[in-house]
Protein backbone atom coordinates (compact mmCIF):
# COMPACT_ATOMS: atom_id res chain seq x y z
CA UNK A 1 0.00 0.00 0.00
CA UNK A 2 1.57 3.26 -1.10
CA UNK A 3 0.08 5.61 1.48
CA UNK A 4 2.15 8.57 0.33
CA UNK A 5 0.93 8.29 -3.25
CA UNK A 6 -2.67 7.84 -2.10
CA UNK A 7 -2.60 10.90 0.14
CA UNK A 8 -0.91 13.06 -2.46
CA UNK A 9 -3.39 12.10 -5.18
CA UNK A 10 -6.43 12.45 -2.94
CA UNK A 11 -5.39 15.86 -1.61
CA UNK A 12 -4.40 17.22 -5.02
CA UNK A 13 -7.66 16.07 -6.55
CA UNK A 14 -9.81 17.60 -3.82
CA UNK A 15 -7.96 20.92 -4.00
CA UNK A 16 -8.29 21.01 -7.78
CA UNK A 17 -11.93 20.05 -7.99
CA UNK A 18 -13.56 21.18 -4.74
CA UNK A 19 -11.47 23.83 -3.04
CA UNK A 20 -10.00 25.47 -6.14
CA UNK A 21 -6.66 26.45 -4.67
CA UNK A 22 -3.21 25.76 -6.12
CA UNK A 23 -1.21 23.47 -3.88
CA UNK A 24 2.37 22.27 -3.87
CA UNK A 25 3.27 18.89 -2.41
CA UNK A 26 6.25 18.69 -0.08
CA UNK A 27 8.38 15.74 1.00
CA UNK A 28 6.81 13.47 3.60
CA UNK A 29 8.00 14.22 7.13
CA UNK A 30 10.51 11.91 8.73
CA UNK A 31 9.19 12.59 12.18
CA UNK A 32 5.58 12.92 13.06
CA UNK A 33 4.40 16.27 14.37
CA UNK A 34 2.11 16.20 17.36
CA UNK A 35 2.18 19.75 18.78
CA UNK A 36 0.12 22.51 17.25
CA UNK A 37 -0.29 26.22 18.01
CA UNK A 38 -3.21 28.36 16.84
CA UNK A 39 -4.28 25.63 14.48
CA UNK A 40 -7.31 23.70 13.32
CA UNK A 41 -7.24 19.91 13.00
CA UNK A 42 -9.89 17.76 11.37
CA UNK A 43 -9.86 14.10 12.36
CA UNK A 44 -11.81 11.08 11.20
CA UNK A 45 -11.51 7.41 12.14
CA UNK A 46 -11.29 4.46 9.75
CA UNK A 47 -12.64 1.09 10.86
CA UNK A 48 -13.06 -2.33 9.29
CA UNK A 49 -10.46 -4.78 7.97
CA UNK A 50 -8.01 -1.88 8.19
CA UNK A 51 -8.24 0.64 10.95
CA UNK A 52 -6.72 3.98 11.58
CA UNK A 53 -7.25 7.70 11.38
CA UNK A 54 -6.83 10.53 8.97
CA UNK A 55 -6.11 14.06 10.14
CA UNK A 56 -5.63 17.45 8.51
CA UNK A 57 -3.64 19.99 10.53
CA UNK A 58 -3.82 23.61 9.37
CA UNK A 59 -2.55 26.79 11.04
CA UNK A 60 -5.44 29.26 11.55
CA UNK A 61 -4.51 31.38 8.50
CA UNK A 62 -4.35 28.35 6.23
CA UNK A 63 -7.62 26.98 7.61
CA UNK A 64 -9.29 30.34 6.93
CA UNK A 65 -7.90 30.49 3.37
CA UNK A 66 -9.14 26.95 2.63
CA UNK A 67 -12.56 27.77 4.03
CA UNK A 68 -12.80 31.07 2.12
CA UNK A 69 -12.03 29.37 -1.15
CA UNK A 70 -14.23 26.35 -0.42
CA UNK A 71 -17.27 28.39 0.58
CA UNK A 72 -16.60 31.32 -1.75
CA UNK A 73 -16.72 33.90 1.03
CA UNK A 74 -14.26 35.76 3.20
CA UNK A 75 -13.67 34.27 6.62
CA UNK A 76 -12.19 36.57 9.29
CA UNK A 77 -11.89 34.24 12.26
CA UNK A 78 -11.92 30.58 13.15
CA UNK A 79 -15.66 30.04 13.44
CA UNK A 80 -18.11 27.21 12.80
CA UNK A 81 -17.68 27.61 9.04
CA UNK A 82 -13.96 26.96 9.39
CA UNK A 83 -14.29 23.96 11.70
CA UNK A 84 -17.01 22.49 9.46
CA UNK A 85 -14.85 23.02 6.36
CA UNK A 86 -11.75 21.41 7.87
CA UNK A 87 -13.86 18.54 9.26
CA UNK A 88 -15.41 18.11 5.83
CA UNK A 89 -11.97 18.20 4.20
CA UNK A 90 -10.84 15.31 6.41
CA UNK A 91 -14.08 13.51 5.53
CA UNK A 92 -13.51 13.94 1.78
CA UNK A 93 -9.88 12.85 2.02
CA UNK A 94 -10.80 9.79 4.06
CA UNK A 95 -13.57 8.98 1.57
CA UNK A 96 -11.01 9.04 -1.21
CA UNK A 97 -8.57 6.85 0.75
CA UNK A 98 -11.43 4.46 1.55
CA UNK A 99 -12.10 3.96 -2.16
CA UNK A 100 -8.46 3.14 -2.79
CA UNK A 101 -8.39 0.68 0.11
CA UNK A 102 -11.65 -0.94 -1.00
CA UNK A 103 -10.23 -1.40 -4.49
CA UNK A 104 -7.23 -3.11 -2.88
CA UNK A 105 -9.61 -5.64 -1.32
CA UNK A 106 -9.98 -4.02 2.10
CA UNK A 107 -13.31 -3.18 3.61
CA UNK A 108 -13.15 0.17 5.37
CA UNK A 109 -15.86 2.40 6.79
CA UNK A 110 -15.50 5.91 8.14
CA UNK A 111 -16.49 7.35 11.50
CA UNK A 112 -17.79 10.90 11.72
CA UNK A 113 -15.29 13.75 11.52
CA UNK A 114 -14.41 15.88 14.49
CA UNK A 115 -12.59 19.17 14.56
CA UNK A 116 -10.08 20.34 17.17
CA UNK A 117 -8.76 23.88 17.38
CA UNK A 118 -7.07 26.10 19.88
CA UNK A 119 -4.07 28.05 20.99
CA UNK A 120 -1.98 25.10 22.01
CA UNK A 121 -2.67 21.39 21.85
CA UNK A 122 -1.08 18.10 20.99
CA UNK A 123 -2.53 15.18 19.10
CA UNK A 124 -1.09 11.68 19.32
CA UNK A 125 -2.27 8.47 17.81
CA UNK A 126 -1.59 5.61 20.21
CA UNK A 127 -1.95 2.86 17.66
CA UNK A 128 1.19 1.05 16.69
CA UNK A 129 0.37 1.82 13.10
CA UNK A 130 1.98 2.59 9.78
CA UNK A 131 1.93 6.36 9.30
CA UNK A 132 2.70 9.02 6.78
CA UNK A 133 2.54 12.81 7.11
CA UNK A 134 2.67 14.96 4.00
CA UNK A 135 3.00 18.77 3.94
CA UNK A 136 1.10 20.75 1.32
CA UNK A 137 1.63 24.44 0.69
CA UNK A 138 -0.86 27.05 -0.51
CA UNK A 139 -0.30 30.82 -0.67
CA UNK A 140 -1.44 31.23 2.94
CA UNK A 141 1.01 28.66 4.27
CA UNK A 142 1.56 24.96 4.84
CA UNK A 143 -0.80 22.33 6.21
CA UNK A 144 -0.27 18.65 6.98
CA UNK A 145 -2.23 15.57 6.03
CA UNK A 146 -1.61 12.62 8.34
CA UNK A 147 -2.70 9.04 7.78
CA UNK A 148 -2.25 6.26 10.32
CA UNK A 149 -3.34 2.80 9.38
CA UNK A 150 -2.96 -0.79 10.48
CA UNK A 151 -4.52 -4.12 9.66
CA UNK A 152 -7.27 -5.01 12.12
CA UNK B 1 -34.08 3.47 18.02
CA UNK B 2 -34.89 2.14 21.47
CA UNK B 3 -31.27 2.43 22.48
CA UNK B 4 -30.67 4.29 25.73
CA UNK B 5 -27.35 5.97 24.97
CA UNK B 6 -26.96 7.44 28.43
CA UNK B 7 -27.38 4.00 29.98
CA UNK B 8 -24.90 2.49 27.53
CA UNK B 9 -22.30 5.11 28.48
CA UNK B 10 -22.89 4.75 32.21
CA UNK B 11 -22.92 0.93 32.26
CA UNK B 12 -19.74 0.67 30.25
CA UNK B 13 -17.83 3.42 32.08
CA UNK B 14 -18.90 2.04 35.48
CA UNK B 15 -17.77 -1.42 34.49
CA UNK B 16 -14.34 -0.18 33.37
CA UNK B 17 -13.89 1.67 36.65
CA UNK B 18 -15.08 -1.27 38.76
CA UNK B 19 -12.96 -3.89 37.08
CA UNK B 20 -9.85 -2.05 35.92
CA UNK B 21 -9.34 1.02 38.05
CA UNK B 22 -10.95 0.30 41.42
CA UNK B 23 -11.57 4.01 41.88
CA UNK B 24 -14.71 5.27 43.59
CA UNK B 25 -16.79 7.17 41.08
CA UNK B 26 -20.23 8.72 40.96
CA UNK B 27 -22.32 9.25 37.89
CA UNK B 28 -24.04 12.49 36.98
CA UNK B 29 -26.95 13.01 34.63
CA UNK B 30 -26.50 13.62 30.94
CA UNK B 31 -25.72 17.24 30.09
CA UNK B 32 -28.28 19.17 28.10
CA UNK B 33 -25.65 21.41 26.49
CA UNK B 34 -22.67 20.51 24.40
CA UNK B 35 -19.28 21.23 25.91
CA UNK B 36 -16.66 22.50 23.47
CA UNK B 37 -14.01 24.21 25.54
CA UNK B 38 -11.23 22.44 27.40
CA UNK B 39 -8.38 23.87 29.44
CA UNK B 40 -5.39 21.94 30.79
CA UNK B 41 -7.13 18.76 29.75
CA UNK B 42 -6.64 15.48 27.96
CA UNK B 43 -9.17 13.98 25.60
CA UNK B 44 -9.18 10.45 24.20
CA UNK B 45 -11.11 10.20 20.92
CA UNK B 46 -12.10 7.00 19.18
CA UNK B 47 -14.14 6.79 16.00
CA UNK B 48 -16.34 3.89 14.98
CA UNK B 49 -18.31 2.80 11.94
CA UNK B 50 -20.58 -0.01 10.84
CA UNK B 51 -24.35 -0.07 11.30
CA UNK B 52 -23.95 3.35 12.85
CA UNK B 53 -21.13 5.84 12.59
CA UNK B 54 -19.90 7.98 15.39
CA UNK B 55 -17.20 9.00 17.82
CA UNK B 56 -16.60 8.46 21.51
CA UNK B 57 -14.55 11.03 23.41
CA UNK B 58 -13.45 11.08 27.03
CA UNK B 59 -12.51 14.55 28.28
CA UNK B 60 -10.45 14.70 31.49
CA UNK B 61 -8.95 17.64 33.35
CA UNK B 62 -5.27 16.89 33.99
CA UNK B 63 -5.74 16.03 37.67
CA UNK B 64 -8.41 13.48 36.80
CA UNK B 65 -6.23 11.98 34.07
CA UNK B 66 -3.35 11.70 36.59
CA UNK B 67 -5.62 9.94 39.11
CA UNK B 68 -6.90 7.47 36.51
CA UNK B 69 -3.40 6.76 35.21
CA UNK B 70 -2.05 6.39 38.75
CA UNK B 71 -4.80 3.93 39.62
CA UNK B 72 -4.34 1.89 36.45
CA UNK B 73 -0.55 1.71 36.61
CA UNK B 74 -0.16 1.76 40.38
CA UNK B 75 2.20 4.74 40.46
CA UNK B 76 2.23 8.47 41.07
CA UNK B 77 1.83 10.60 37.97
CA UNK B 78 2.18 14.38 37.84
CA UNK B 79 2.82 15.32 34.23
CA UNK B 80 1.19 14.65 30.88
CA UNK B 81 3.52 11.98 29.56
CA UNK B 82 3.21 8.91 27.35
CA UNK B 83 1.74 6.89 30.25
CA UNK B 84 -1.09 9.35 30.71
CA UNK B 85 -1.82 9.59 26.99
CA UNK B 86 -1.75 5.81 26.57
CA UNK B 87 -4.05 5.38 29.56
CA UNK B 88 -6.67 7.86 28.36
CA UNK B 89 -6.53 6.32 24.87
CA UNK B 90 -6.95 2.87 26.39
CA UNK B 91 -9.88 4.15 28.51
CA UNK B 92 -11.62 5.28 25.32
CA UNK B 93 -10.93 1.83 23.85
CA UNK B 94 -12.33 0.02 26.89
CA UNK B 95 -15.41 2.20 27.31
CA UNK B 96 -16.27 2.01 23.61
CA UNK B 97 -15.56 -1.74 23.71
CA UNK B 98 -18.26 -2.06 26.37
CA UNK B 99 -20.66 0.08 24.37
CA UNK B 100 -19.96 -2.05 21.32
CA UNK B 101 -21.11 -5.12 23.29
CA UNK B 102 -24.18 -3.23 24.43
CA UNK B 103 -25.00 -2.22 20.85
CA UNK B 104 -24.56 -5.82 19.71
CA UNK B 105 -27.28 -6.92 22.15
CA UNK B 106 -29.55 -4.59 20.17
CA UNK B 107 -28.41 -6.09 16.88
CA UNK B 108 -26.20 -3.11 15.99
CA UNK B 109 -22.69 -3.92 14.87
CA UNK B 110 -19.83 -1.44 14.93
CA UNK B 111 -16.08 -1.57 14.29
CA UNK B 112 -13.63 0.64 16.16
CA UNK B 113 -10.95 2.88 14.67
CA UNK B 114 -7.76 3.71 16.61
CA UNK B 115 -7.67 6.16 19.53
CA UNK B 116 -6.31 9.68 19.15
CA UNK B 117 -5.23 11.66 22.19
CA UNK B 118 -5.58 15.42 22.48
CA UNK B 119 -3.86 17.34 25.22
CA UNK B 120 -3.15 20.96 25.85
CA UNK B 121 -3.52 24.19 27.68
CA UNK B 122 -6.49 25.36 25.68
CA UNK B 123 -8.39 23.67 22.87
CA UNK B 124 -11.88 23.28 21.55
CA UNK B 125 -13.49 20.22 20.03
CA UNK B 126 -16.40 20.65 17.70
CA UNK B 127 -18.31 18.01 15.86
CA UNK B 128 -20.59 18.05 12.92
CA UNK B 129 -23.89 19.39 14.12
CA UNK B 130 -25.95 16.82 12.27
CA UNK B 131 -24.95 14.31 14.92
CA UNK B 132 -26.71 13.25 18.10
CA UNK B 133 -24.64 14.08 21.18
CA UNK B 134 -24.93 12.38 24.55
CA UNK B 135 -22.53 13.62 27.23
CA UNK B 136 -22.42 12.12 30.71
CA UNK B 137 -20.32 13.58 33.55
CA UNK B 138 -18.63 11.32 36.11
CA UNK B 139 -17.07 12.45 39.37
CA UNK B 140 -13.91 11.33 41.12
CA UNK B 141 -12.35 12.93 44.21
CA UNK B 142 -10.03 14.82 41.85
CA UNK B 143 -12.79 16.26 39.73
CA UNK B 144 -15.19 15.59 36.91
CA UNK B 145 -14.63 13.98 33.54
CA UNK B 146 -16.99 13.69 30.58
CA UNK B 147 -17.80 10.77 28.34
CA UNK B 148 -19.31 11.99 25.09
CA UNK B 149 -20.90 9.81 22.42
CA UNK B 150 -21.71 11.34 19.05
CA UNK B 151 -23.78 9.37 16.56
CA UNK B 152 -24.52 10.28 13.00
CA UNK B 153 -28.25 10.59 12.48
CA UNK B 154 -29.51 7.70 10.45
CA UNK B 155 -31.65 8.84 7.61
CA UNK B 156 -33.11 5.46 6.73
CA UNK B 157 -34.78 4.70 10.02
Amino acid sequence: MDLLKNITEATTEIFETMIMLDITVGDPLEENVSSFKCSVSGVIGLAGTCKGMLAVHAPDDVAKAITSSFLGMEVEEVNDDVTDAIGELSNMLAGNIKMVLDEAGKDVTLSIPSCIYGEEYSMDCVADAEWVVVPFTIDAGTFLVELQIKSA
Amino acid sequence: MDLDLQKQIIDSTQSVFDTMLMLPMTTGTALSEKVYNFKDSISGMLGFAGDIQGMLTIHCPQEVAFAITGALLGMEVDEVDEDVKDTIGEMANMVLGGIKEGFLEHGIQINLAVPTILAGRSYRVSGMDDATWTTVPFHLDEGQFLVELKLKDRKNR
